[in-house]
């Protein structure tokens, strides 16, 4: 697959409480900017991939909710889900059609309007017994609480993590929270699941991203962006009920680093050649951990990076130059195609007060269930 | 309550030596289904199993007793479990409220073992307003309590008493223990003159610990009785409520070597509740709304084994033991090769939050990750935690308790407290 499929245009919407936009409107939003930005007409896609966690009144079930939604009828549409692997796995999806020669041009949407059914955080699913009780905050800090009191770990160090998002998001005019807050706020926030507080989880929030996908030899005819080339894209599953796994040591997550391997391998590349990564900071704790599963630096390690502010923007490895989810927000299905997004802006040299200096490799990662399905896509300059 | 007292009176014994269960309560969840059922699925007995529920009157619980003593001893049953709960609940605010308590009490019946021998029995029946509740009201109902000591309890238990230890041509003044549930200590005292006994032999209600505890307050004060009883000593336990039931008892040799956990023990584990509030909502009194999908009857029927027998199963090629229920190996990807293993009920925490968003009565909710002993891990509620009491290397138990009522039923599943 490597350097089979290019991006040539990407689109993404405001992401917050969107009330005023229907889930339909954010899919439209969000391609509308990318076929614009690609230059092509829609009548050129021959193939789409819908990445949709939580169907909801406004849509979501089934290819429909793409062709309705952009009146595009007559092409093989699949609805993604992967839990929050669903916006990496969709565009891996489209990568696949278009690396076996299928299809020539793709359109890939992430869209999720998780404000629309109200109270707080996600509907739990699932068994009406088994593991009643869990939340979404909760089953991260099952493996938090084990992190931290196996490194030696406290709160404030995870604290940083969301100043360092926040900071970069208040530079984002799309990010959901734009405030810049400091350690102290972080800790007085009111605790959501120990060890979370507010500020250590991303906010409910809507919005969505689109990617237009090509075969990498048609980019030059069809679009005038430079093309930024799909190095990787790679999923791998875990199980879903970790913790009824007594093998498991609750201190990062297999998934991450099976797909982070792969996609290395397929790339042809090691984990120090990535410049820039959006990874799948739900939680602080997850960015943490996220870096070491990444291969980054040793499992037991990524805390004192934080702490060097090695991740920050100017640092020698920025983590989520956007903002993260905890400034972006996880409207689940759309995060994936938004990180590619954000790693497309960046490898162009186009974003402005967050731009890193001089990109040439960039990653996007997703990790959901929990810990149950990660995604990885590596882009990079022709 | 019954499941955690049976829990505890099986032990690390075997529940197949039961195979009869009498459940006594005036509080019992259901008006129609057998509770004796659920706990004698969620202890594990042989579906073969001989069941009852006995309700109705505060006696009730030394009526299951008798009763499963006569079978035992006419054979009919082998070995019984007697329990009996009680939730009392008065109106909210009331002098009776904190009068009142919960409890539960098990006794095991059978032919070996025996630490206290049935000699005989003695009951009085007869209308009295005391105590009451209709099927339409949700709070227990008081007349009058100095009515009820004076004109019925002093007439109705030494009655009851008097004419069981006649019929076994025992004197009073051999008794040595007189387990009376009583309305208050006075009309107990009142009574064991009335009997013919001296007051020193009562054994000692928790009235001021844990209130009038209901169906189990003659079978825990029985238990009381053989924390120190000697071999040789008469015990007279009975029970009133529209008249009043006695079982003399002789403690055996076997007691010196088998004592019951004592009373006190169970009261030290006691959690201070933060506010009335927290009180009336763990009663369902606030409305509650705890968040649960209904359980489907298809779900709960298939799954009864793994659910409320607490089976996990074990892999027969590697040995690894694992929850839920597995067809193939989590361990060894073994098929097929997987038998049942019953899981242990303690265990340690392995990891753990504290969870303010879970839609439940009261915040935070710990949510523990418990590696049992013997194998397998589960993920549950916790309850009954103090501050600090969850953490990383702390030891559960498991304990049956509601966990939702989606649908409008009683859904129960096990969850963790801490084991001190």
């Amino acid at each position: 697959m490597k350097d089979q499929v290019a991006i040539v245009g990407v689109g993404c919407t405001k992401f917050g409480e969107r009330y005023e936009r229907s889930y339909e409107d954010l899919i439209c939003d969000a391609a509308f900017a990318a076929y614009a930005d690609a230059g092509i007409d829609p009548a050129d896609i021959q193939a789409g991939y819908l990445g949709t966690y939580l169907p909801g009144p406004g849509g979501g079930k089934s290819a429909t909710s793409l062709a309705d939604a952009l009146r595009l009828y007559g092409r093989p549409i699949t609805r993604v889900e992967n839990y929050c692997a669903t916006g990496t796995d969709a565009v891996r999806n489209a990568c696949l059609a278009i690396a076996s020669g299928a299809y020539n041009v793709v359109l890939v949407v992430g869209a999720e309007k998780l404000k629309d059914r109200g109270g707080r955080g996600i509907p739990r699913l699932g068994h009406p017994l088994l593991a009643r009780g869990n939340t979404a905050p909760g089953l991260f800090a099952l493996a938090a609480n084990r992190y931290m009191h196996t490194f030696g770990v406290g709160r404030e160090t995870l604290a940083k993590v969301a100043v360092k998002n926040h900071w970069n998001g208040a530079r984002n005019d799309k990010a959901h929270l734009r405030s810049e807050i400091t350690v102290d706020q972080v800790l007085a926030a009111p605790l959501i699941a120990h060890p979370f507080g507010l500020f250590d989880c991303c906010p409910t929030t809507d919005g969505a991203a689109a990617a237009i996908l090509c075969r990498r030899e048609l980019a030059p005819r069809l679009s005038r962006r430079p093309p930024i080339l799909v190095k990787a894209a790679t999923l791998a599953v875990e199980t879903g009920k970790p913790y009824f796994d007594p093998t498991f040591d609750y201190l990062g997550f297999r998934s991450t680093q099976k797909a982070a391997q792969a996609a290395y391998a397929m790339a042809g590349i090691q984990p120090g050649d990535i410049d820039f990564a959006e990874v799948h900071d739900c939680f602080t704790w997850t960015e943490i951990s996220n870096i070491e599963d990444l291969g980054f630096c040793e499992k037991g390690s990524g805390w004192r990076w934080v702490e060097e502010g090695r991740t920050a923007l100017h640092g020698d490895r920025p983590i989520n130059p956007s903002g993260g989810l905890k400034s972006f927000g996880h409207p689940i299905g759309a995060s994936g195609v938004r990180m590619v997004y954000e790693c497309v802006v960046q490898l162009r040299g186009e974003a402005g007060e967050r731009q890193v200096r001089s990109p040439r490799l960039g990653l996007a990662h997703n990790v959901g269930g929990p810990g149950a399905v990660a995604g990885v896509v590596v882009l990079g300059n022709a | 309550m019954a499941v955690d007292a049976t829990l505890a009176l099986i032990g690390s014994g075997d529940p197949a030596r039961f195979d009869m269960l009498h459940f006594a309560s005036t509080s019992a969840p259901y008006l129609e289904k057998q509770v004796a059922a659920v706990v004698a699925t969620a202890c594990d007995l042989p579906r073969q199993v001989a069941v009852a529920d006995f309700g109705g009157s505060l006696r009730a619980g030394v009526s299951a007793l008798r009763l499963a003593l006569d079978a035992v001893s006419a054979g009919t049953s082998r070995g019984a479990v007697v329990v009996a709960a009680d939730v009392r609940q008065a109106e909210p605010g009331s002098d009776l409220e904190p009068q009142l308590g919960d409890g539960a009490c098990a006794v095991a019946v059978g032919r070996e073992g025996v630490v206290a021998e049935l000699l005989g029995r003695g009951s009085v029946a007869e209308e009295f307003t005391w105590l009451w509740r209709t099927d339409d009201q949700r709070y227990v109902q008081l007349a009058d309590a100095r009515f009820a000591a004076t004109y019925a309890f002093a007439r109705d238990v030494p009655e009851a008493v008097g004419a069981a230890l006649q019929r076994v041509d025992i004197a009073p003044s051999q008794v040595a223990k007189l387990a009376l549930a009583a309305p208050d200590p006075r009309a107990a005292a009142d009574a064991a003159r009335r009997i013919g006994c001296s007051p020193h032999t009562l054994v000692p209600a928790l009235a001021a610990e844990a209130g009038m505890l209901g169906t189990p307050e003659p079978l825990v004060l029985l238990s009381r009785a053989l924390e120190t009883a000697a071999p040789g000593d008469i015990i007279v336990v009975a029970g009133f409520g529209e008249g009043a039931e006695a079982l003399v008892f002789r403690a055996t040799v076997a007691l010196a070597t088998a004592r019951p956990v004592p009373a006190a023990e169970r009261l030290a584990g006691g959690l201070p509740l933060a506010s009335y509030a927290h009180w009336l909502r763990s009663r369902r009194i606030l409305p509650l709304d705890v968040a649960g999908e209904t359980v489907p009857p298809y779900i709960a029927w298939k799954e009864l084994k793994q659910d409320l027998r607490l089976y996990g199963s074990r892999c027969t090629a590697c040995g690894l033991v694992q929850y839920p229920q597995a067809r193939v190996c989590q361990g060894c990807g073994a098929r097929e090769q997987l038998v049942d293993h019953k899981l242990a009920k303690t265990g340690t925490v392995f990891t753990f939050t504290l969870d303010n968003l879970a839609q439940v009565p009261e915040h935070p909710m710990p949510m523990v990750v418990v590696d049992l002993d013997g194998g397998g891990r589960l993920y549950l509620q916790g309850t009954d935690c103090g501050e600090g009491e969850i953490d990383v290397g702390a030891r559960v138990v498991l304990t049956l308790r509601r966990l939702h009522e989606a649908g409008g039923n009683r859904n129960y599943f096990w969850k963790a407290r801490p084991a001190s």
